[in-house]
């Protein structure tokens, strides 16, 4: 393995640019200290060496941002919003007024990734993308502080996302247009990806309005080992055996990956025929060992009936929209932009 | 399509939308330092890496994944769990620690410079006590005086075992000592393995790596941002926010309905905006409509906004508060009632005192100046996980500084006899010295009796007291400086992590209303109503000095942790990390005293604060000399 691990090193090395791959590399390096065999967790050095930022109620190259707990619950949302063009109303948070009463301005309700089990909203990496989507989308974005693995496992990151829904539909100051409404869009990378596609199932049952998902390299998975799997394993900052550690933290104890969260078209997995679903863009980065899954859902989707765009982006790794250094990273946003923009 | 990206160069295709994917300003500028600067896509989130270096950087992540796989799940374990780790911020730093993990190197050929934690390498080792030095008190015996160091010149020593005095047994239950026996075995600081000192291979490797990379070490964190110095606007990973400076940061956390109480945080800011122009009939109307909608608030929101309101008023009516304050004892009893209620107090002293023990780790003589003596909560922890060292604890002096009383009484001293009595308990040979002063910087270094610095080393500690020197001009600078002569081997900062200073009135209102709104939002959860009241007092206190005190009595002038960065670096000190070791520690410490669950401690490029959610509330940080050089070469 060490051999196959050297080639391996230089691949991935020559895909991105080197600040990427550096981060990359440092996330995966962090984490294999992090994850025991036994299947505990470093919480602590987790938290040591993760790198967060607070709000900041002060806009900050147009975006502004804020807590909010819920103290029953202790659930925190980060809210994104565009800074009001009056600069004296700058650091002033006005919950009394709509986004807009004349255009439509999607809230993107996002689901941070980590495998379920790293980040959290105030995460640099997290906090930065977020602002980003609201500067280059002109959107509003309220990022989903849930709890994670393996303290918390299934279901409470899809309660949580569930709560943080009913929560933002029913803020006025998240409403605009001329009817006054929340135009709810989520988004979610990696395990956020699959916390997205729960939480619209969930919706849909309940006849909560979703506009629609997207899908950033969800964590999928099952049983059987796909050929991306296979044949990708370990060659782009990513190995088979870290994501099953991840399914096994997250999953009820004793259970496999064709739990339906893990494999929501697999054979433990429920149809979608007839539910009102939002659409999707699924979007799958090519050197993505978990891409054969991704691919799998959306063609699941599009079975059932449902709207899919798929954005396969053929040379983009893991954690490509980290930095807009690369193609990938604008191609992504502006296919964000069309997706949330389309329906007004 | 592919395109290879050099961060060193300008980008050539900026589509419209890259200007705008800057979540930061300067993302395709090419930084001032050419291609020394550090990458600034990776400081906005969170990694300081010279541009110059993420070849190299990239050559230790293989480097070291290559030796993690090799050593299996020992070696990770080990990692995982034994090591310290220090300013992940710094990649390259905390690589190479790593690294020198599996590969201990020869000894540097010099000594270095600033960085984790240690024992610096180069230094000589203790030399044998002098015999029948008269400066040193004989084995077991305690020794306190107090001087007054103010007007009065009057010197007052008592000197002997204080069985002696006829004291009455230690009362350690309320007075000065914190813990009761039981929770103190269960949090303290015994536990500090020996392995939580950066241990001499990794320093060794840490020098190795930074004379090979650069001349100026870690000043990682000293040299950042630098609000107050700096000209060019940077970022620094420890500064958070996306590209803000520090006083442009407003953490803002909202709990549940506050939503409601958001009409009250306009009046007040509309309030103290009509104050600032003197507006002063629109600013009456607006306290009495203040006080209008508080009655409608539950909770923190309705304390928070009588506190500000009740400040504005002052200032309004000019009418101000007396400053000093008169009743010592009431002070005293608000502290204490603080210190109980909430985990502030008792984290700064925790994690203070854990980088002291660690700088005084093989000392055999060793001294505390307190500048924030109080009533000496902060020793009995310190005392105890001296006594229990391996070896044997080393001989402790403490000189404590703290106010006159206005009542002739000696505070100072009746903290010192229960320190005494506290060390006799416990087997340590303790020296006692206090000094009463208005003011910090009425302090020279030849009052404080320093010993030779190889006889005796010296941490200086300040909570929650150093902003105080910033209402007088040139004061922070003459007490930095005393500080220097000192030649501590530690020097222990806590500080509120917010920016109360402006220069602008309505920008210190504003801040500090959200600052001690989401203070006042952590001791909701707390049980004891009366305790809760009484810190509400304590906190209010402060609000009313920031709010309606001007020039000298204005004397609540928080800065944040990168202001003091760049005070403290440009007096000459660099910093000295606190790991992954304190960070666990002060996380259990959380764990067991906190009351609600919202507390969390955070890693700061190598300072560790408090904070109530997302929003830090306090910083600890610790610094060393710097070299001749260091301070104003950075």
């Amino acid at each position: 393995m060490a051999g196959s691990d050297e080639v391996n090193v230089n691949e991935s090395k020559s895909v991105v640019p080197l600040n990427t791959y550096v981060l990359i590399s440092n996330f995966k390096l962090a984490y294999n200290l992090l994850r025991r065999p036994d299947g505990t967790f470093n919480r602590e050095l987790d938290d040591f060496l993760d790198r967060k930022v607070p709000a900041n109620a002060i806009p900050v190259n147009g975006v502004f941002s804020f807590d909010h707990v819920d103290r029953t619950t202790g659930l925190l949302n980060r809210v994104y919003l565009a800074a009001p063009e009056n600069e004296a109303r700058w650091g002033i948070i006005d919950l009394e007024k709509p986004l807009s009463t004349t255009e439509v301005v999607p809230v993107i309700i996002f689901f941070h990734g980590g495998s379920f089990t790293h980040s959290t909203a105030s995460t640099a990496i997290y906090d930065t993308l977020c602002r980003r989507f609201v500067n280059i989308c002109k959107v509003a974005v309220v990022s989903v502080n849930y709890r994670r693995s393996p303290e918390y496992r299934y279901p409470c990151a899809y309660d949580d996302g569930w709560a943080a829904l009913k929560w933002v539909k029913s803020r006025p100051w998240l409403q605009s247009g001329k009817d006054s409404k929340v135009y709810v869009y989520l988004a979610g990378d990696s395990s956020g990806g699959n916390i997205v596609h729960h939480v619209a199932v969930q919706a849909a049952d309940a006849g909560v309005e979703v506009l629609g998902n997207i899908l950033l390299h969800a964590l999928f998975g099952g049983q059987k080992r796909t050929e991306s799997e296979m044949r990708l394993d370990g060659k782009y900052f990513v190995r088979v055996p870290d994501r099953d550690w991840y399914w096994r933290a997250f999953l009820p104890e004793g259970e496999d990956r064709d739990h339906p969260a893990c494999n929501p078209f697999g054979p433990r997995g429920r149809s979608l025929e007839g539910l009102k679903f939002p659409k999707s863009l699924v979007v799958v980065a090519g050197l993505d060992l978990l891409q054969d899954w991704q691919l799998a859902y959306a063609e699941g989707l599009a079975k059932y009936g449902h709207e899919v765009k798929l954005l396969h982006l053929k040379e983009a790794t893991i954690g490509f929209y980290f930095l807009p250094n690369n193609d990938h990273f604008y191609r992504l946003m502006e296919e964000i932009n069309e997706f949330v923009h389309s329906n007004c | 399509m592919k395109r290879e990206h050099h961060h060193l160069y300008p980008q050539t295709d900026p589509s419209t939308s890259a200007s705008a994917a800057a979540g930061k300003s300067k993302m395709w500028d090419e930084d001032g330092c050419g291609g020394g600067g550090d990458d600034e896509l990776l400081a906005v989130l969170g990694y300081k890496v010279r541009s110059s270096d993420m070849a190299e950087v990239a050559q230790k992540l293989e480097q070291l994944e290559e030796v993690m796989f090799s050593a299996q799940e020992d070696g990770l374990s080990h990692l995982a769990s034994e090591t310290v780790h220090y300013n992940p911020s710094d990649l390259s730093s905390w690589l190479e620690s790593m690294l020198s993990e599996f590969n201990p190197l020869p000894p540097p050929p010099g000594g270095f410079g600033g960085g984790p934690l240690s024992v610096p390498v180069a230094a000589a080792p203790p030399r044998p006590q002098p015999v029948g030095d008269p400066f040193l008190p004989r084995a077991e015996s305690s020794s306190i005086t107090t001087v007054d160091f103010g007007a009065d010149q009057r010197m007052q020593s008592s000197c002997g075992r204080s069985s002696q005095m006829n004291e009455p047994p230690p009362e350690i239950g309320s007075s000065g000592i914190v813990f009761d026996e039981e929770s103190s075995s269960d949090y303290d600081l015994k536990a500090i393995p020996g392995k939580a000192v950066f241990g001499r291979a990794q320093a060794q490797a840490q020098a190795q790596a930074q004379t090979r990379t650069r001349l100026a070490s870690t000043s990682s964190s000293s040299t950042s941002s630098s609000a107050v110095t700096a000209k060019r606007f940077k970022s620094s990973p420890s500064d958070a926010a996306v590209g803000a400076a520090p006083e442009s940061s407003r953490p803002v956390v909202l709990v549940d309905s506050q939503e409601n109480g958001v009409r009250l945080v306009h009046a007040l800011m509309a309030c103290a905006d009509a104050v600032q122009q003197d507006n002063l009939s629109i600013a009456e109307a607006l306290v009495k409509q203040i006080g209008f909608l508080a009655i409608s608030q539950a909770g923190a929101m309705r304390k928070v906004a009588t506190f500000f309101a009740e400040a504005l008023a002052r200032r309004i009516y000019r009418v101000y508060p007396q400053n000093p304050p008169l009743d010592h004892s009431l002070t005293d009893a608000l502290q204490m009632h603080f210190y109980e209620t909430c985990p502030y107090l008792k984290f700064a002293h925790f994690t203070a005192n854990q980088a002291i023990l660690e700088a005084f780790e093989g000392k055999s003589r060793v001294h505390v100046i307190d500048f924030s003596m109080n009533q000496g909560l902060q020793w009995p922890a310190l005392m105890q996980a001296l006594a229990l060292r391996p070896g044997g604890p080393p001989t402790f002096r403490l000189t404590g500084i703290g106010p006159p009383a206005p009542d002739n009484s000696d505070r100072l001293q009746e903290v010192g006899w229960k320190l005494a009595q506290l060390a006799e308990t416990i087997h340590v040979e303790f020296e006692y010295r206090g000094f009463v002063a208005n003011s910090l910087a009425d302090l020279d270094a030849s009052i404080l009796e320093l010993r030779p610095s190889d006889a005796e080393a010296v941490a200086v500690n300040s909570v929650f007291e150093l902003h105080k020197l910033l209402a007088r001009p040139g004061a922070i600078e003459k007490v930095l400086g005393v500080v220097r002569q000192v030649r501590p081997a530690i020097v222990t900062v806590v500080e509120q992590e917010a920016n109360h200073n402006g220069p602008v009135f309505v920008d210190r209102f504003n801040e500090s209303l959200h600052y001690y709104s989401t203070l006042f939002d952590s001791l909701e959860g707390c049980a004891s109503t009366q305790d809760k009241a009484m810190s509400e007092v304590y906190l209010g206190k402060q609000i009313c000095n920031v709010v309606a005190c001007e020039g000298a009595d204005r004397v609540e002038r928080h800065e944040t942790l990168a202001q003091w960065r760049a005070r403290l670096g440009g007096a000459g000190f660099v910093p000295a990390h606190l790991g992954s070791n304190a960070f666990k520690q002060a996380s259990m410490l959380l764990a067991l005293f906190a009351g609600g669950d919202g507390y969390r401690v955070e890693e700061n490029g190598g300072c560790l604060t408090l904070g109530w959610h997302t929003r830090p509330l306090i910083a600890t940080s610790a610094w060393r000399l710097g070299g001749p050089s260091a301070g104003a070469a950075h």
